[in-house]
């Protein structure tokens, strides 16, 4: 069964706007006029009305504490669906839970409320309740550490680690087919708790959300596109402070599992959002606040390399769902099996298609920058290094990966979570039943949002991805003293040709992930 | 108009075309098992994998796709030439064996069959519970062809997983906890030593 794809109106009002945009670029209007970047951030403590709530969510440990048990007792229930459920994917809470509403409604989270996924995760939550107890064990007294606390070795010390896992997630996902089998399902999620608790056990703060987790690092990027940061009411008592309890931790709470300070904090990447730093600051210093959305992948996020590799792979892993989800993508993979002699489930085919999809966009960037290195430094009194341009304009794939990703994970939210809290009422899903038709009417009918409201939202998305990756072209390139508009040309022609592919794809039926759900039985 | 949006279709649909030519209905994935309920009439669901071996596209089914012990079941298999879509048909026969990492396999030999109005079918009944390995073999063009299918009778292998997740996270937090014990012991035995070492 596919989704239907966008219409061509809509595809052509994001190509005018693109075309506009671009236009605007070139003939250097400067859209800082226009922009909202400068204005200042909204300290929620401070608006009356919202403060005692703001403060009541995030100074109480234990409304984190019942939000996490929460979470917890969910993904329990998918380990113990998909081991003992029924294998059939839609009728298993294992796999819907799992593929349709979390990871699709994961990203969709990110784009409101940043990282705060990462305060609840149960991967990491189960591992700290198993190594360090001693906070949920502290009235019997009880001070256990099982962690050696050992530095990370320097190798790991990256987000390396991270992109490798993550590769492995797609790999799992889409060749493997993991997202179909709810045995592997809860396999996996084993597996993640297991390298969490291993991880917590053998190195000091968490290294495994630090640098390993590929959830937690794709949750950290596209955050510097959120409108929500954790950071300093004052400035000034962060200089002058000496005793970091952000960084150090206190009596009563933890330190930061990734080792912020957060008088230097800039940007989101590595905040897990779990809340330390408001609970243990003795100046209640620290406050969400509200931001103009994305400014940190437009102007405050400092480029790393290893942070510009994930930043494209993701961009490259993000389109590649997309394209495993179109029709014509099974038959290629039959060609191409035929052609080197590979069987069976065409791993090697598969395996040969992601290479291959990583590949091009990442030699189709480098060409980019390497272009535009030789004509900004052609004349030019300071050279620029490849991979100073490399790093810094990498921001750019960052709106283009996660409007997409919006835009394409809202389809797989709205259309396959119908009745899935049906779901709930037979989550092994033993004895289902099933109708073909029925249950298209039933999608067709009982969506969240209509259909035409989806085609606007990711017509809207792709015009929003388009506009800020515009946005970190014109202000990275200010920040690299590139002042001829003409040495933007090739990075702009690879925006468009990325945005233009993401809405290519969008405007083609898509494979649902999971089949149709959900008729609860008259037999349970 | 047409002609704008045409040429626009072709330019972006450039990068696409220069990679993937062939165009196709989209059916389940290769390799991985779809599964055919229905409600409307009262039988049992059924399992299907379609996958592709050397020169031919391999179809088998699976009825009932979750069989108990004791219950008939029969697989069916449908074998076509992927260059002409010709079927194969000699003899195609079928074994069984356990699906296990370590441990006896204990092979059996279901049957050998001939095509049947282009299907080969076999039957089958599993007394246990269990996960069974069933492997279709036959020769074309004078090589060998084997499909392996996994085929769960009863109740699955339940909680194992858990418990072996539980047992790794005990076995390291208890490794942990003997090197910090070892750990803190040789630091207490180094103070000692060096309170020892001092002048008084």
């Amino acid at each position: 069964m596919t989704h239907p794809g966008l219409p061509e109106y809509w595809a052509f009002v994001v190509w005018g706007f693109m075309f506009l945009l671009s236009l605007g670029l070139l003939l250097k209007i400067d859209f800082s006029r226009f922009s909202y970047l400068k204005q200042k951030n909204v300290n929620l403590y401070q608006i009356k009305f919202v403060s005692p709530v703001i403060i009541f969510l995030t100074q109480s440990r234990w409304l984190l504490l019942v939000l996490k048990l929460v979470v917890v007792a969910l993904f329990l229930l998918v380990i113990y669906a998909g081991l003992m459920g029924t294998p059939v994917p839609e009728r298993n809470i294992a796999t819907v839970l799992t593929w349709n509403i979390w990871w699709a409604g994961l990203i969709i989270s990110i784009f409101f409320l940043g990282s705060a996924w990462c305060a609840v995760c149960p991967w990491d939550t189960l591992a700290s309740w198993h190594v360090k107890p001693r906070l949920w064990l502290k009235k019997y007294s009880l001070k256990l550490n099982n962690s050696l606390e050992m530095t990370p070795p320097k190798w790991m010390r990256s987000v390396w680690p991270a992109l490798i896992m993550f590769v492995g997630l797609t790999w799992l996902e889409l060749g493997y087919g993991i997202t179909t089998s709810p045995y592997m399902t809860a396999i996996l999620s084993l597996v993640m708790v297991v390298m969490a608790v291993v991880s917590l056990a053998m190195y000091k703060n968490k290294a495994f959300c630090h640098y390993i987790c590929p959830v937690g690092r794709t949750i950290g990027f596209y955050s510097q596109l959120a409108p929500v940061e954790l950071r300093p009411v004052d400035n000034s008592i962060c200089a002058d402070c000496k005793t970091m309890e952000c960084f150090n931790g206190s009596d009563q709470i933890d330190a930061c599992p990734t080792q912020l300070v957060m008088g230097r904090l800039t940007q989101n990447t590595y905040c897990t959002s779990c809340g330390n730093c408001t609970q243990s600051c003795p100046d209640k210093n620290v406050a969400w606040q509200i931001r103009p959305q994305s400014r940190e992948a437009i102007e405050s996020a400092r480029p790393h390399w290893d942070e510009a590799w994930f930043m494209l792979i993701l961009l490259t892993l993000t389109s590649f769902h997309g394209i495993t989800m179109m029709e014509f993508w099974e038959d290629s993979l039959r060609n191409f099996a035929q052609i080197i002699g590979d069987s069976g489930q065409l791993l090697v085919s598969f395996s040969a298609g992601l290479v291959l999809s990583m590949l091009i966009p990442v030699g189709v960037y480098a060409l980019v920058i390497e272009i535009t290195r030789r004509w900004s430094n052609s004349g030019a009194e300071k050279k620029l290094g490849f991979k100073k341009i490399f790093t810094s304009l990498v921001f750019v794939t960052l709106p283009l990966a996660f409007s997409y990703h919006l835009a394409h994970n809202l389809n797989h939210m709205i259309r396959e979570s119908v009745g899935a809290s049906q779901l709930f009422l037979n989550p092994l899903g033993n004895n289902v039943t099933y109708s073909g038709v029925a249950d298209e009417l039933l999608i067709k009918n009982s969506m969240l949002l209509s259909e035409n409201t989806i085609f606007m939202l990711q017509a809207l998305l792709m015009m929003f991805g388009f506009w800020i990756a515009i946005k970190v072209l014109q202000k990275r390139s200010e920040q690299l003293n590139i002042s001829r508009v003409l040495h933007l040309l090739p990075v702009l022609l690879f925006i468009l040709a990325i945005n233009s592919f993401h809405i290519w794809m969008l405007m083609q039926p898509m494979v649902m992930r999971l089949g149709a759900l959900c008729v609860v039985p008259a037999t349970i | 108009m047409r002609k704008y949006k045409n040429k626009m279709l072709r330019i972006f649909s450039f990068f696409l075309i220069f990679l993937f030519t062939a165009q196709a209905a989209a059916h389940h994935v290769l390799g991985r098992p779809a599964y055919s309920l229905n409600e409307d009439s009262n039988t049992p669901p059924s399992m299907q994998v379609e996958t592709q071996i050397g020169s031919y596209f391999i179809t088998y089914m699976v009825y009932p796709a979750f069989p108990r012990p004791g219950e008939r079941g029969r697989v069916n298999v449908y074998a076509s030439r992927i260059d002409n879509g010709q079927s194969y048909e000699g003899e195609i026969s079928f074994t069984v064996k356990n699906d296990v990492l370590i441990g006896d396999e204990n092979k059996e030999v279901l049957g050998t069959q001939n095509i049947d109005g282009g299907v080969y079918r076999q039957g089958f009944v599993f007394k246990e519970n269990g996960g069974y390995i069933i492997t279709a073999s036959f020769e074309a063009d004078g090589e060998p062809y084997t499909i392996d299918f996994p085929l769960q009778v009863g109740d699955g292998s339940g909680m194992t997983p858990v418990l072996i997740a539980l047992a790794v996270i005990v076995f390291a937090l208890i490794s942990v906890n003997v090197l910090q014990r070892r750990r803190i012991m040789r630091e207490k035995i180094r103070s000692a030593r060096n309170n020892e070492s001092q002048p008084e």
